[in-house]
Parts: C-alpha cells; sequence; structure tokens
C-alpha cells in the first residue's frame, strides 16, 4: 500500500486544516493581528485535548468505548490537588481548634512530581478497574465507563471536602492549586511538548510494538484474536489504562493551566470531544481501524474548527463547541458508512415520511444556526432556502426511482 | 391440482457456488415430505426459496397452482407458508403471547394493545398444542421444546396451511420429540402440508409419506416410503463416485502426541446435557485422523477443547506428549504446541482490516521483536518466508489480506500456525469455501505436513474429502463418538449411518 493509500485519511485532514485556517484569515483580522499569541492558544487547546484523545482512540481502535475521561480528569486533578495541599504548609490563623489555609506557593518539585505520580497511578487503578468491569463482570464497554463518568465526579465532589476537612482545614470543594513550581506546567509549552511525547510514544507502541499490533487485533476481530492465542482480557487492560492515564495527565494540566479545581465544572462533556476527535482522525467505532497521526490531525482540525467559528461568530463564543463537535463527529461518521457501504450506489437521503420530517427539522434547526450566528431575518431565509432544497432533493430521488 | 407447491426448475447461484441446480418438485397437498441430504446439499437454500428468505433465485414457484415470487417472509406468510427454523427465531424478552402475535398484534381502542385477548388466543392455540406455558411467560424463560411450539403456534395463527420444519428435533429430549411428532400429527390432521427437512432416518421412516433427497445442489431422487429403506436413502445421500485420488498412502505413523481420555463438554441449560461427551481416541505424529459428523455433533467443540476454546472448561484428560494438560486460553495451546486453524475464516480467523503479511506474523510476533518493538524487516522476511513455503499468491505481503481468493487466505491461516511450531495442529472444515484447484492444494500441503511429522486432527462436511486426506475416521454423533474407522473399513456409507445413529444407542 502507497503512502497516499494508507495515509488518505490524514492528506485530507491537512488539506482541511489549512482550508479552515484559510477561511478564518478572509473573515478574521486576529490571525494577522496577533499570530503568535493564537498559535500558542490553539497549540495548547489542541494538545489539552490531544493528550486524552490518544487515549480514547487507543480505546476505540481496540474495538471499545470510554466515556469517562471527562470525570477521570477532574478526579485526578482533584487527587492531584489535595496531594500538593497534603504536602503544603498548614497555617491556623486563630488558634489551633479553628480550621486552617494550607500554603502550596512554596512546593519543592519532590511534593509536585509525587502528586502527578500519584495522579497518573490513580489512572492506572481507574483503568484497571474499567477492565475488570468489562472482562470478568462481562459489562459492556459503555456501561463500565459511563458508571465511572457519572461516579468519579460525584466522588470528587465529596473527596474534596472530606479531605480538606480530615487535614484540618476547612471543608473546601473548589480546590486552589498555587504553587509556583507547578504553575508552570500552565505554559503552553508543557503541554505541546508532553502532548508530542505522548503521541509518539502511542505511535510507537500502536505501529511498531507487539502489543500494538495485537490491540489492532482485538479491535478488528476479537474472536479471531483470542483463536489467534492473543491475551485479549491484558490488551484490553493495556488499552483503558492507557485511556484513564492519559485524561489522567490532561487532568493535571489542566488544573495546573486553570489554577483550581472545580468538580463541578471541570472537564464536563471533555469524554465526547475526544471521542470525537478520535472518530474525525479516522478511527471506527468498529474496532481495527485509526492511525496516531490521524488521531492528532483530528484533534487539531476540531480545534482549529472551533476556534475559527469562535473568530467568525463572534458572539457566543465557546457555546458553539459543542455543535461543531456533534456535527463533525455525524459527518465523519458518515462519511466512513458511505465509503464503506455505498461505494458505487446513490442512496435515497430522504424516504417517505422521514425525508418530509427532515425537511422540516433540517430547515429549522439550520435557520435556527444561522439567526443565532447573525440574524433573524438571515436565519429565516437559509431556513427557508434548506427546507426547499430538501425538498428538492426528495422530488430528486424520487425521479431516479429509488 | 393436488399439488399445493410445484417447484419448477429451481436454481439459486452464490459467487463461485451453485446452491441449487435446477430443482423440480411437487408437493402433494396435506402430504408430510421430508427432504434430506448432506451438509451443503442445498435443504436449506430451498426451503429459504420456499419461506420467502432468499428472494433472488431463477425459476418458477407455483402455490396452489399460482405462480408466487415472494419479496420477502411475509409474502410467503400471506400465501400460508411459514418456517420454523432450527435456529428460533423468537424475541426472547416477550412473552409468548407478544411473540405470536408480532406485527399483527392485537388492539383495542385508541391503539393499545389487548393484552388480555392475546394472551387469551396464545393459550388456546398453546393447549392444543400440548404446551404448558403461559402466555405471558417470556419466551427467554422456556425450555427449546416449548420455544418450538410457541413458533409452531405463531405458524397456526397465521393460518397456515404449509410449513416447514428445519431440522426440529435436533435440541429436543425424547419426551419433547414424542410431543413433537403428536404435534405434527394433529397438524396433518388438519390438513397442513409439511416440509420436513431432517437426516435422522427413525423420523423420516416413521413420519413421511415421500421422501426427497438432494445433494450437491441436485434433486436426487423422490421416492414414496412405503417403497425404501434407511440404507437406500442414505446411498442416494451419499451416492457420488469417489474420485480415487488417496494420497498419503505411504505414510507411517510414529509414536502417540496426543491422547483425549474421557472428554466431555457440559452444556448448561440443554436438552442434551453434553455437547460432548465421554470421547476417547489417540493421534499419532505423522498421521491425519478425521473427525466426521452432521452439523452440531460437536466436531468443532472438540477441536476447541484441545485447543482450550471451549466456553467451559472439559472434563476428563488430555494428553499431550505423555503430559497431561489442561489449556485455560488458547495461547496456553499454543505455547504447548498446539495450533488451530478455525472454521468460518471470516469470522474467527482473518483480520480482514490487515495485510497479508500481518495476518501470518500475528501468532509470532514476539519472534521478531526486541523488548516489545517488532522489527519491521525481521517480519516482512518471516511473511515473506511463508509465503514462499506455501506458494500462497498474492501481489505482496503489504497487499489487504481481504484481496486474496478463499484458498489462499487459507494458506495465510494455516502459514501463520505453522510459524508456531506446533505438534499438534487441528484443521476445522478447511476446505470451506475454498474452490477445487485449491483444495487439491491444501490436501497436498496437508499429507506434506503430516510427512513432517505433525500430528493433524482435520474435519470435514465433505465425506470424500476425510476419505481422500485420512488415515483414520472418527465419527462424532449427538456429542457421542459412534464410530472409528480405518482408512480401509472407512465408506460413505458407513460413516454417514454412525453420524445418524440417533436414540439407538445408549
Amino acid at each position: 500500500m502507497g503512502f497516499t493509500a494508507k495515509y488518505r485519511n490524514e492528506i485530507g485532514l491537512v488539506v482541511a486544516i489549512m482550508a479552515v485556517i484559510l477561511f478564518t484569515l478572509i473573515f478574521d483580522q486576529a490571525y494577522i493581528d496577533l499570530p503568535g499569541l493564537n498559535i500558542k492558544t490553539i497549540l495548547q487547546q489542541t494538545a489539552l485535548l490531544g493528550v486524552f484523545s490518544l487515549g480514547a482512540a487507543i480505546v476505540i481502535i481496540a474495538g471499545g468505548i470510554d466515556l469517562s475521561s471527562g470525570s477521570v480528569i477532574v478526579f485526578s486533578g482533584s487527587i492531584c490537588t489535595l496531594v500538593m495541599l497534603a504536602c503544603s504548609p498548614v497555617s491556623y490563623p486563630s488558634g489551633p481548634n479553628n480550621p486552617g489555609t494550607a500554603e502550596m506557593v512554596d512546593l519543592g518539585w519532590s511534593a509536585v512530581m509525587l502528586a502527578i505520580g500519584v495522579s497518573v497511578l490513580v489512572g492506572l487503578l481507574i483503568g484497571t478497574l474499567h477492565t475488570w468491569l468489562i472482562t470478568v463482570i462481562k459489562l459492556p464497554p459503555f456501561v463500565a465507563t459511563l458508571a465511572s463518568l457519572v461516579g468519579l465526579r460525584s466522588l470528587a465532589k465529596v473527596l474534596n471536602p472530606a479531605f480538606t476537612e480530615a487535614m484540618g482545614l476547612e471543608r473546601i470543594t473548589t480546590l486552589n492549586a498555587t504553587s509556583i513550581r507547578f504553575g508552570i506546567l500552565s505554559e503552553w509549552w508543557v503541554s505541546v511538548v508532553v502532548f508530542l511525547v505522548l503521541s509518539l510514544a502511542c505511535y510507537v507502541l500502536m505501529n511498531h510494538t507487539v502489543w500494538g499490533r495485537h490491540i489492532y487485533a482485538l479491535g478488528g476481530n476479537e474472536e479471531a484474536a483470542r483463536l489467534s492465542g492473543i491475551r485479549t482480557d491484558r490488551m484490553k487492560w493495556a488499552a483503558y489504562s492507557i485511556g484513564a492515564v492519559t485524561a489522567s495527565i490532561a487532568g493535571v494540566l489542566y488544573v495546573a493551566k486553570v489554577g483550581s479545581v472545580n468538580p463541578a465544572n471541570m472537564g464536563v462533556g471533555y469524554e465526547l470531544n475526544a471521542i470525537a476527535a478520535a472518530v474525525v482522525g479516522g478511527c471506527s467505532l468498529r474496532g481495527g481501524l485509526g492511525l496516531i497521526p490521524g488521531v492528532m490531525l483530528g484533534v487539531l482540525f476540531l480545534r482549529v474548527v472551533i476556534d475559527s467559528i469562535n473568530k467568525v461568530v463572534d458572539r457566543g463564543s465557546d457555546d458553539f463547541q459543542g455543535m461543531i463537535v456533534g456535527f463533525l463527529v455525524v459527518l465523519a461518521v458518515a462519511v466512513n458508512e458511505y465509503r464503506r457501504q455505498g461505494a458505487g450506489q446513490r442512496l435515497a437521503f430522504f424516504p417517505g415520511m422521514l425525508g418530509v420530517l427532515m425537511a422540516i427539522i433540517l430547515g429549522v434547526l439550520i435557520g435556527a444556526v444561522v439567526f443565532v450566528a447573525s440574524s433573524l431575518t438571515y436565519g429565516v431565509i437559509v431556513g427557508g432556502v434548506v427546507f426547499v432544497l430538501v425538498n428538492a432533493a426528495r422530488f430528486a430521488q424520487r425521479d431516479t426511482g429509488s | 391440482m393436488s399439488d399445493i407447491i410445484s417447484i419448477r426448475s429451481v436454481t439459486k447461484r452464490y459467487p463461485g457456488v451453485v446452491a441449487l441446480s435446477d430443482v423440480t418438485l411437487d408437493i402433494r397437498k396435506g402430504e408430510l415430505h421430508s427432504i434430506c441430504g448432506e451438509n451443503g446439499a442445498g435443504k436449506s437454500t430451498l426451503m429459504k426459496v420456499l419461506a420467502g428468505v432468499i428472494t433472488e433465485y431463477e425459476g418458477e414457484l407455483r402455490v396452489r397452482d399460482e405462480p408466487f415470487r415472494f419479496g420477502g417472509t411475509r409474502d410467503a406468510e400471506d400465501a400460508g407458508i411459514s418456517i420454523i427454523h432450527q435456529e428460533l427465531n423468537l424475541v426472547e424478552g416477550l412473552s409468548a403471547a407478544a411473540n405470536i402475535f408480532l406485527g399483527r398484534e392485537i388492539r383495542k381502542s385508541f391503539g393499545l394493545l389487548d393484552d388480555a385477548k392475546m394472551e387469551q388466543a396464545a393459550g388456546q392455540l398453546l393447549t392444543e398444542l400440548e404446551c404448558n406455558v403461559a402466555p405471558s411467560q417470556s419466551a427467554g424463560s422456556m425450555r427449546v421444546g416449548d420455544q418450538q411450539l410457541v413458533e409452531i403456534a405463531k405458524a397456526l395463527s397465521l393460518e397456515t396451511d404449509i410449513l416447514i420444519m428445519d431440522e426440529p428435533t435436533s435440541a429436543l429430549t425424547d419426551a419433547e420429540v414424542e410431543r413433537l411428532y403428536r404435534v405434527i400429527d394433529k397438524l396433518r390432521g388438519r390438513g397442513v402440508t409439511i416440509l420436513y427437512i431432517s437426516h435422522k432416518m427413525n423420523e423420516i421412516f416413521r413420519l413421511s409419506d415421500r421422501v426427497t433427497v438432494l445433494r450437491d445442489g441436485r434433486l436426487i431422487e423422490t421416492v414414496d416410503r412405503e417403497k425404501t429403506s434407511p440404507r437406500e436413502i442414505t446411498h442416494l445421500m451419499v451416492g457420488r463416485e469417489i474420485e480415487e485420488t488417496k494420497i498419503g498412502d505411504g505414510r507411517s505413523a510414529g509414536d502417540v502426541v496426543l491422547e483425549v481420555d474421557g472428554l466431555s463438554l457440559p452444556w448448561p441449560g440443554h436438552a442434551r446435557q453434553w455437547r460432548l461427551q465421554d470421547v476417547n481416541f489417540s493421534l499419532r505424529r505423522g498421521e491425519i485422523v478425521g473427525i466426521a459428523g452432521l452439523m452440531g455433533a460437536g466436531r468443532t467443540e472438540l477441536l476447541e477443547c484441545l485447543f482450550g476454546a471451549s466456553d467451559d472448561p472439559p472434563q476428563g484428560r488430555i494428553v499431550l506428549e505423555g503430559r497431561d494438560v489442561r489449556f485455560r486460553h488458547p495461547s496456553e495451546a499454543q505455547a504447548a504446541g498446539v495450533a488451530m486453524v478455525t472454521e468460518d475464516r471470516k469470522r474467527f480467523g482473518l483480520f480482514s482490516h490487515m495485510s497479508v503479511g500481518e495476518n501470518i506474523t500475528i501468532c509470532n510476533l514476539e519472534d521478531v521483536a526486541t523488548q516489545g518493538v517488532v522489527s519491521g524487516r525481521r517480519e516482512a522476511e518471516m511473511a515473506a518466508g511463508v509465503v514462499d513455503q506455501l506458494s500462497v499468491k498474492t501481489a505482496g505481503i503489504g497487499e489487504p489480506v481481504t484481496s486474496l481468493s478463499g484458498g489462499n487466505q487459507q494458506k495465510t491461516i494455516i502459514g501463520r500456525w505453522l510459524l508456531t511450531e506446533p505438534k499438534v495442529l487441528l484443521l476445522d472444515d478447511p476446505t470451506r469455501g475454498v474452490d477445487v484447484g485449491a483444495k487439491a492444494e491444501l490436501y497436498q500441503l496437508m499429507d506434506k505436513l503430516c510427512n513432517d511429522g505433525l500430528g493433524i486432527l482435520v474435519t470435514s462436511s465433505e465425506l470424500p474429502e476425510l476419505l481422500t486426506l485420512c488415515d483414520r475416521i472418527l465419527v462424532l454423533c449427538e456429542g457421542r463418538l459412534t464410530a472409528e474407522l480405518s482408512r480401509s473399513e472407512a465408506t460413505e456409507q458407513k460413516i454417514m449411518e454412525a453420524a445418524t445413529l440417533t436414540g439407538e444407542v445408549a
């Protein structure tokens, strides 16, 4: 297989990324005015999302799914901060019976490293828990990791105040992580370096090691893998552990960047962004397919599009993120499915009653998006045009007799 | 006019295979007509055409003197034809009544389901069929025999007058079989025409009016039951002239490499209780032993037990080179020198996303890796070596494995296992879906491996293949070993007799 055939998806993504950047350059001055700042911001955001997208992708390649990343991020972030608090000198402002405050400003490197190490270890344990639930208790991966998604965030919420109280401090849920040395992790290049190192490691693992090949085999055909003497349970353990550990590392980086950890809102919904990045990057949710360079580009593409929309639309900013991710995932999976089964044959996209309803739904949906992005008039016009177009498509497909 | 179904020159082709070839058959109204034949003879294909499961075929189908071309099972049901598949088709989570009326639910005002009425109607049907389950009981919690009666009840509620039963007794206890016979009598009393697929002689001769034998997709003969004998039917089923191309006559078997003693594999929750029961045999170095048996006789299960791949752990002893072994995972079997090429390449063997080379090396990557990192060069050498050795026809080891023909895919998988340097090679129906020329090549390959000192255990649904290849043939019937035949004494007739020996041996 030639380079272009193997990396068709990746080449497509590079072209798409350039197209989006070009589009942004035409409609917005920001990239030209402040190129350095924009590049740093996009790269850091790409790196932060990328770190745990790598894990999400490996789980998907192994034929599973990890829905827990968002909560693993906040849980590990909390653990990291708690460890640093535990290492900090406590000052009691008004006598030993009153709750004190901890000062972590001057934490040494050893304390910071300990905190990071414990977080990574916690990730490993979470991944192991998932593996046990999936391989021994026989839960579907969806259920096992969904339970973590819901449970770990809740656990962080109750753990933080309980721990701080046990340390003799006041009960705190939102922890500050203000140590100077830990703060270095919030530099943009730290995230980028971590992401690149992890990417390289994952690339080598997946493309050049026995484990990697076995993970592809597991995802491609689990039964054949087992019957080929592959310890599929161990491979699952590897995949889910990588999934959780990368999320833990991302958790540490997010806490450093934000400077605090709030279990209520940190990392909410991030798991879906990671899955989206993996899918856009060419991983098939059926397993067995996907390349690490593709995932890296998928993450970059996702961030560039989000950034572009934020710049061009100019209002609502981050609120658009969900819509973009949702749309891109549908598009990426639809294109893959179309390629897989629809090669050559024309499909009817708007059949029967479903087609009638879709004309209305797509008209209203796209109209609404245009309305919030620009104005009511444009919204109504675009919505109307979409409605007419879908109906035209419905009649066109009827004529071809499909 | 007394013919309720006329099948006229029906041919069904699959890519590379003719499953049915110019079959012409008339079914009389009200008769019980048995269709028999070996695995792959075309019985199921013919029934699927009748039941509207297969809609693309050549030829004509007439029901009650009207030409029909079913677009789906619904059309066949409208024409009064229902099929009871071997694998039952019930929604396990729904009640018996809900299953019986699935898709035709009785409703009351506002479109709400009228469960009471459906359960009452279902109850009547089930009582009539001597089925003692409550109509509200969920299908998944019933015994197989009762599930089958629920399907029959469903067919009756459709006012079916032509009922196709595909090996209906294969999963039933003796008592359930007797009950089924009574139900069949009752149905015939109502004038229902029954097409009965089976290869069990005692059933066929107890129930049928006429018997049709299919072989290799062709209709061989239709005979009245009174005018024939089980011996004649088995002969017709096997019938073909055997090409005397026996290979490997000069083999000399070495010492025993594998010994199986009292091997049993439980079958929890099934009427038969045992997938395999008290199987004993031995395999020598440089010997090919064949395992014959009908579908569901336990061939695959036996190989899986030897390979540590069975779902439940087997009981009894497996002795490999004089040492007792108990494999809990295929990787342990692999390490001990047992290799298995699974049946159904696509589902259990191939990694279709991967290249030819990757498919070959998947079991042996450790051999070309340092500290877990695979050397691309050494891996390519290993794969290329296998491609040369087995003369796999491929444009290169980097090609997708799906681009190869069936025979070459099979060689790829055999090559994968030869790299593990096995002492015992288990081959589960290795020539299925492989064309004739490639089959001969595979035979020669097996012969060569055997001469190199491998002990080979091979299953096949094609008897001539086993007769050509094997030094000895073991025959399984419903999980029990019913015959062990040496090359000189084995004939298709003897094998078929042993393979259909049901109920008569304790």
